[in-house]
């Protein structure tokens, strides 16, 4: 049961950080377009994130450093401070869109107005962390967010032709719409890598006061978190396929996708749906908040994290207070929750280099990291990958432009 | 820990600072070195606190620095205990001049039930 | 007093003009109390290494006893320093 709890820090992070609003957004909105034609991208973004989360836990278990550290540390004064400026812009509106996810999901369980629950999630939030520990924020959002695996039931239960899901996991262009294809791959690969998931992870690690000897909990927590995450997404783009390709919807609403898993399942599964969608989008409210917060501390040198107590990390805490009133602000404007979504994981794309260099040189660093630094597999996927974050740095935003936003 | 021969840059700028109870107290933002040409120059003090950041970065330093309330505190290097992934000081923060801003803040927090737990 | 950032990103040039490249770091050696700065490291591949690529510490390294002044954005250095310095950057 220990080991099982040991887990959630990994579960938290993926299901809150994987299957956040971004992905819910990207992976059904991917299969109601392309049907299974973008699985693969899938698995590659999949093994990415094992490898940056292993590595930046590992450097957080061994040095005590979190992500930001290194950044400042690494990449320079000027370059960390525009790391640090582009982080926050997009964790605001990441928070914004989660918080806004939230809402959408108590409204479809309660029925009262959009705005008034937008307030009660900001407060509910506030109080939750400020009542509650690290360690249970994690299993009670962790955990609950694991409902979402109805949607995996779903996707199996929809009986999809599964020789051409098959067939999906072969990359291949599109000959129909050869830029929307690419627009989908590159948001899929943001949504799967997005910087605050590592950010949220590696100062989790230090949070859970991890030592070396955590090294192996910590691999077991990349690959079972983000292996399910992996399976969540893959179930939401067979959902979207099946359930809104077929009927020529397009899901622009969260309630739409809890559709999804209502369609095969009936009330029970709708339910269900909803229920995993509060707790997955209300995980990366609560993963993007903490990001801000962590990484504006770290770059300042200041107290952070909530295993010292709102009292002990002063700034960290007004930090974190700050960014959820803002973000209350901004979603309380009426700016759609999916639309936003889209806008803070393509920007998020931008980040990602100045996020993901400093992991890996510091996770090669010799003088910190002793006898557990990279070995040669961490180091050429790592590599690999950091060569695919370039590219889909480069051209997130032409591509953003060119599809109109994936409108067209 | 780092000893003999090293990049300072690498291993000491901008690197996390520690008291001596390990209480998170600022970055080194740049460092104080006395001695020209001609002498054997020694890193004299660390440049604690965002008054410092103009140097670093420009006119966007000096923004950033402004916004951060551009404090600015000196720390002999005679208070550097240990290099280490992080560079530790013999003194608790206060007695130092750092984490002044989270001491400040810590009073209106108190006031607020739970800030303890 | 002078500050780490008035030698970073500094142009290290020799008294016969040739440019060495820039500063990237300074070498230090921490011996009982004291951290003496031993050298400047100069050019592209200091800079690799200020990343904390490791190069091996192939980058080059001028002395500080080569310094012979330092004016406005620009360190001069003798004209032997540039024996130790990077060729390449």
């Amino acid at each position: 049961m220990n080991k099982l709890l040991g887990l959630s820090l990994g579960i938290l992070a993926a299901i809150g950080g994987f299957v956040d609003i971004g992905d819910l957004v990207f992976n059904t909105a991917a299969g109601a377009t392309f049907g299974y034609q973008l699985m693969w991208v899938i698995p590659v973004g999949v093994v990415g994130i094992i490898v940056y989360t292993e590595m930046c836990g590992r450097v957080a278990a061994v040095s005590g450093k979190a992500v930001f550290d290194a950044v400042r540390e690494r990449v320079g004064f000027k370059a960390a401070l525009g790391a640090l400026v582009s982080s926050e812009v997009v964790n605001l509106m990441t928070l914004a869109a989660e918080l806004g996810g939230v809402a959408i999901a108590l409204q479809l369980l309660s029925g009262l107005p959009y705005r008034w629950l937008i307030l009660l999630s900001a407060i509910g939030f506030a109080v939750v962390i400020w009542v509650t520990s690290f360690n249970w924020i994690e299993r009670i959002f962790g955990y609950g967010g694991l409902c979402m695996l109805v949607f995996a039931v779903a996707a199996v239960k929809l009986g999809p032709d599964w020789a051409k899901v098959g067939n999906g996991f072969i990359p291949h262009i599109s000959q129909n719409n050869p830029l929307l294809y690419a627009y989908f791959v590159v948001g899929l690969l943001g949504a799967a890598m997005t910087p605050y998931e590592v950010y949220f992870y590696s100062s989790g690690g230090i949070e859970e006061e991890w030592s070396p000897k955590d090294i192996g909990l910590n691999r077991a927590n990349a690959i079972v978190g983000y292996g399910l995450g992996g399976t969540l997404s893959l179930a939401l783009m067979v959902v979207g396929a099946t359930v809104f390709l077929g009927h020529g919807i397009s899901p622009e609403h969260l309630g739409t996708i809890a559709l999804g898993a209502g369609d095969p399942l009936g009330k029970v599964g709708l339910l269900l749906g909803i229920i995993g969608i509060f707790f997955a989008v209300g995980g990366a409210s609560i993963d993007t908040v903490f990001s801000g917060a962590y990484n504006l501390a770290q770059f300042c040198g200041w107290e952070w994290g909530r295993y010292r107590h709102p009292k002990g990390a002063p700034r960290f805490t007004i930090t974190w207070l700050v960014l959820l009133v803002l973000a209350m602000g901004i979603v309380m404007t009426g700016v759609d929750a999916v639309v936003l979504t889209e806008y803070a994981v393509i920007f998020s794309v931008v980040a990602l280099p100045l996020t993901y260099i400093p992991i890996l040189l510091v996770a090669n660093d010799k003088a910190y990291m002793g006898r557990y630094g990279n070995g040669r597999f961490a180091n050429v996927v790592g590599f690999i990958y950091l060569m695919i974050i370039m590219a889909v740095a480069l051209t997130a935003i032409p591509l953003m432009i060119l599809t109109n936003a994936g409108q067209n | 820990m780092i000893r003999g021969e090293f990049d300072i840059g690498l291993h000491v700028l901008d690197h996390q600072l520690l008291d001596k109870n390990g209480r998170r107290c600022g970055n080194v933002d740049d460092l104080a070195i006395e001695g020209g040409p001609g002498e054997t120059p020694e890193v004299v003090a660390l440049l604690v606190g965002p008054g410092y950041w103009g140097e670093r970065a420009g006119w966007i330093g000096r923004l950033a620095g402004w916004i951060g309330g551009g404090a600015k505190v000196r720390v002999e290097w005679s208070e550097v205990a240990e290099i280490d992934s992080a560079v530790e000081l013999k003194e608790e923060a206060p007695k130092l001049g750092l984490g002044r801003g989270d001491d400040r803040f810590r009073h209106y927090l108190e006031r607020i039930p739970g800030a303890g737990k | 007093m002078r500050t780490f950032s008035s030698f970073q990103g500094r142009k290290v040039v020799t008294q016969s003009g040739e440019v060495l490249g820039r500063c990237a770091d300074l070498r230090g050696e921490l011996t009982g109390a004291k951290l003496r700065v031993t050298g400047l490291c100069v050019g592209r591949k200091a800079w690799l290494a200020h990343l904390g690529v490791r190069m091996h510490h192939q980058h080059a390294i001028v002395p500080w006893g080569a310094i012979v002044r330092i004016e406005g954005k620009r360190i001069i250095v003798r004209d032997d320093a540039a024996d130790t310095a990077d060729p390449a950057a």
